[in-house]
């Protein structure tokens, strides 16, 4: 669906260096900090950017040779962008009708009800959870083979994120060939709804592991200098050092549980994966 | 392109307020002026440059990343402007021209039709400006583009100016030159050169667009 190697782009200080697939049938997360590079990685696969090496190929074209008809397969969500807010949902839909041949205008006009959407009113006037709905809710209305989605659940509450993550698993009931790419600072949105996971950061992917093997396979050790020392540290991928010793990430869990027993090893959440791979020095 | 030019229409919609007050001043005008001919140029240019702030309520609020991520490509952005442009400014002077013919019935002064040339006149002159201020809405956005366009209508005067006293101090008259023509010349050059310049500018306005990082 999507395959970027090595694409570059450097604002002042700032470099992006990025390599990433989303295959078919897959939600794929992108994770990172706040500038870590993730909106710019995106804009650069919907060429709102121009990038200064590497290539991006998505449904199988050079970036280049995708047109409007090829995006009409794009669903596209952006955290700092959308509709003009000076328009309503009723001036939207025929401008949406038109813009997209496959426009399900009965299917946006059922979930806007659902999420009690208000018609007349301009877009600018909305709460941020209407108008995150609304860009999802445009994005998954026209039969979208590949969404694009940079932080649509930001500045929501819990319920709203839940309500729009369960809209995205719907979207995916219905085609085995559809395919996600969202992007979050909020790993549990990501953590129950993806099937693999980038991690970005200054630009740079610092780690990409299915969902699950994170999940069951990545834990944290916590040790005491003495218990550091005889620890084998091949496995660990990251070490911070703490006020009780040590903290170690590892990818083999199951390794230390069976032959170090008496070591704290810990599940480890996403973020605290994250604050490791980026905090942690690496051995 | 369907759907952006209903976009454009259904954002024009929130301007309504605005379009009245320029059609009542319109008809104010034309109640009070001498030359009512001129209702038709003040509204065909009032009426172009909502392609203008049309550009402004795309940028609104950051709106351009998500626009052209649409099924979209820039080029029919860019093509779409000017045919918004042509077409709300034709609008807008044949408003204005029929304004200036009801008033000319209603003065019983002269026949209505002796407006037409003064009103036909003005017309190749709306591509013309669209042709100038286009790339300049592209190019500058906001603060700097309201500066750009002050800067080249201001230019644009200096040089009418400065011609008129170069003609005076050499002691020139280009208009009898002119008059060598005829008039059915002198509209198929003023043609040929709006289309020249409508297509230039719209050659100069994609490449800006193509250039354009959001």
């Amino acid at each position: 669906m999507l395959h970027m190697e090595h694409v570059r782009k450097n604002y002042g200080t700032f470099s992006l260096n990025c390599s990433l697939d989303v295959a078919p049938g897959c939600i794929t997360g992108l994770i990172g900090q706040n500038g870590a590079g993730k909106s710019t990685a995106f804009k650069a696969i919907l060429g709102l950017i121009s990038t200064e090496g590497g290539s991006i190929r998505i449904f199988g074209k050079d970036l280049s040779e995708v047109s409007p008809k090829d995006k009409q397969l794009l669903g596209v969500v952006l955290s700092d962008s959308g509709f003009s807010g000076y328009l309503t949902i009723d001036d939207l839909l025929p401008v949406l009708s038109n813009l997209y041949e496959n426009f399900d205008q009965a299917f946006f006009l059922s979930q806007a009800q659902r999420f009690a959407l208000p018609f007349k009113k301009k877009i600018k006037d909305f709460s941020t959870g209407m108008k995150a709905k609304l860009k999802v809710l445009a994005a998954i209305s026209h039969h979208a083979k590949f969404l694009i989605l940079d932080e649509p659940t930001a500045g929501l509450d819990v319920i709203a994120r839940d309500e729009l993550l369960e809209l995205l698993r719907e979207f995916m009931e219905q085609g085995e060939d559809r395919s996600i790419l969202i992007s979050s600072h909020i790993s549990s949105d990501l953590e129950t709804l993806c099937d693999d996971l980038y991690m970005i950061h200054e630009g740079q992917i610092i780690l990409h592991e299915d969902t699950d093997v994170i999940l069951s396979s990545y834990a944290l050790l916590k040790v005491n200098s003495q218990q550091y020392e005889t620890l084998d540290k091949q496995h660990l991928l990251r070490v911070k050092k703490e006020g009780f010793g040590y903290r170690c990430l590892t990818k083999q869990k199951q390794y230390y549980l069976e032959n170090y027993p008496s070591l704290a090893i810990e599940q480890g959440t996403i973020d605290e994966i994250i604050v490791m791979m980026i905090r942690g020095a690496a051995l | 392109m369907k759907g952006l030019f209903i976009k454009d229409f259904q954002l024009m919609k929130s301007q309504k307020n605005f379009f009245f007050l320029i059609l009542a001043i319109a008809v104010g005008m034309a109640m009070y002026m001498e030359n009512i001919g001129l209702i038709s140029s003040y509204l065909g240019f009032i009426g172009t440059m909502f392609s203008l702030s049309s550009i402004n309520y795309d940028e609104f609020d950051n709106g351009n990343p998500f626009l052209f991520s649409l099924p979209i490509s820039r080029r029919e952005y860019v093509l779409e402007k000017y045919g918004f442009g042509l077409i709300l400014g034709g609008s807008f002077w044949l408003m204005g021209t029929v304004i200036s013919m009801a008033v000319q019935t209603f003065r019983q002064a002269r026949p209505p039709v002796d407006i037409l040339p003064a009103c036909l006149a003005i017309l190749p002159f709306l591509p013309l400006f669209l042709s100038i201020m286009l790339p300049l809405q592209l190019k500058f956005e906001g603060e700097k583009g309201r500066i750009a366009r002050a800067g080249v209508i201001g230019v644009i005067f200096l040089i009418c100016i400065l011609s008129g006293k170069l003609f005076q101090t050499l002691n020139l008259n280009p208009f009898p030159i002119l008059q060598h023509f005829r008039g059915e010349t002198l509209l198929a050059a003023l043609v040929i050169l709006c289309a020249a310049m409508l297509l230039l500018s719209c050659r100069i306005s994609i490449s800006i667009m193509e250039r354009k990082e959001f």
